[in-house]
């Protein structure tokens, strides 16, 4: 029997990854999760210094793997999100290339 | 989470400039004069000899020079992530490193996560007070900056840790600054006096207090941000290192001065070890979901004997259910 390389999950929408970062980050920054937009800078807007963004791939590396074995955010490109919407689009991207 | 007295510590065994001889050593000592349980963490090949100790295996060590978060990341089953995760999965009851302290907080934060509400965790040490317990110094290096309500949040949580690892029932908590007026300091020293003032703070303010109150001070916690408070600590390791040369050097002068230094050593020896960074048993990491000693990088089998029983004190003492309380979370 081959080994399940995902979940019974269906695919993940942009919206259901927004509201997975906006959740995640509002714990790790403890601040109300409405006070994050899309638009949001990390370091200007919520003050999300390198640590918390560490904190949050870390978050969601675990979540999404159980839905994408081995989902990896690669930390070369950690530099290039600047804001939650580029973290919502990477991370589209990369469940959607499976 | 409160983990059970009766858990072993974690012992990361290749962190240090002396792993794993003397980490190994002083882990042994810790069970042979304390009956603490001990575990190590290592790859088998590099540890060699556990000097009949239990070693959970692994295969990677994150480096002094590493960049800590990019370390955590690429090392998972490294040392010092493998020590956290026996603390968060409950299989130990703390965890010893005298490794990287940018990585050693990097995998207690990633794997033991944060207090609920607590906004940054930050390294609690110990002042020396001669004749009595302990000062603690909050932040002595965690978070080079910091804001008013991290600050805060360091002074309630330090005041947690004094009462639990030196009895102190009402800790005094003292903001250090440039002069004792409220007036004095930085934006972000007198913001954070307004909030250690205000009712309901949660903490016993003394007030401001100056680099010249750390040791023999009038307050039982000395809160600052993480910059000063490296620079302020290792300014003060430095001074009495200093110092006790000069002193060596001077009763090796001559006959009479030897003669001097046999009367006057039985009582300056028990003052040098009050003062001695070795037998304070490092620092702990507050804000934590479990129990994070970091011992100074050059430790010796001593202080890391003395670091494994500070933290299976504080294990006893439930520290990290009393800093839930102090935050409040």
């Amino acid at each position: 029997m081959p080994a399940e390389t995902h979940t019974s999950q269906g695919p993940m929408d942009r919206g259901a990854v927004f509201e997975l970062i906006q959740e995640q980050l509002a714990d790790i920054l403890e601040i109300e999760p409405g006070s994050i937009s899309e638009g949001s800078s990390f370091a200007e807007d919520l003050d999300a210094d390198s640590l918390a963004l560490i904190e949050l791939v870390e978050a969601l590396e675990e979540e999404l793997s159980e839905r994408s074995a081995g989902f990896r955010i690669d930390d070369e490109d950690l530099e290039d999100l600047k804001t939650v919407r580029d973290a919502v689009d990477y991370v589209s991207a990369k469940l959607e290339a499976g | 989470m409160t983990p059970s007295a009766s858990l072993p510590v974690a012992v990361d065994a290749m962190g240090g400039d002396k792993a794993p001889t003397e980490i190994v050593a002083g882990a042994r000592a810790a069970v042979d004069e304390f009956g603490i349980e001990v575990v190590l963490v290592g790859p088998p090949e590099l540890v060699g000899d556990t000097l009949g100790l239990a070693l959970v295996p692994c295969t990677e060590v994150i480096g002094m020079d590493e960049d800590p978060a990019q370390g955590v990341r690429r090392k998972k089953d490294s040392s010092l992530v493998r020590a956290a995760e026996l603390v968060r999965d409950d299989k130990a009851c703390a965890m010893v490193s005298a490794g990287n302290t940018g990585a050693t907080m990097a995998a207690a934060l990633l794997r033991m996560g944060r207090i609920k509400g607590v906004n940054r965790p930050c390294i609690a040490t110990p002042l020396p007070r001669p004749g009595r317990a302990p000062g603690v110094l909050v932040d002595a290096g965690a978070n080079a900056e910091c804001t008013p309500q991290m600050l805060l949040q360091f002074a309630q949580m330090a005041s947690a840790f004094s009462r639990a690892r030196h009895g102190t029932l009402s800790p005094k908590v003292g903001l250090l600054s440039i002069g004792e007026e409220s007036s004095k300091g930085t934006p972000l020293v007198k913001e954070t006096h307004a909030l250690l003032a205000a009712p309901g703070a949660g903490v016993d303010f003394f007030g401001n207090v100056e680099g010249r109150d750390l040791l023999d001070s009038p307050v039982d916690v000395v809160v600052t941000d993480g910059f000063t408070g490296n620079v302020a600590l290792k300014s003060l390791e430095g001074a009495l290192k200093f110092l006790v040369g000069q002193f060596l050097q001077i009763f090796g002068t001559d006959e009479s001065t030897k003669a001097a230094a046999d009367t006057l050593l039985p009582y300056l020896l028990p003052l040098m070890a009050e003062l001695d960074p070795e037998g304070a048993g490092g620092a702990m990491l507050l804000g934590l979901d479990g129990i994070c000693i970091i011992s100074h990088g050059s430790s010796s089998a001593m202080a890391m004997k003395n670091a494994i029983k500070v933290g299976h004190d504080l294990a006893v003492a439930g520290i990290t259910e009393d800093l839930r309380t102090a935050i409040g979370g």
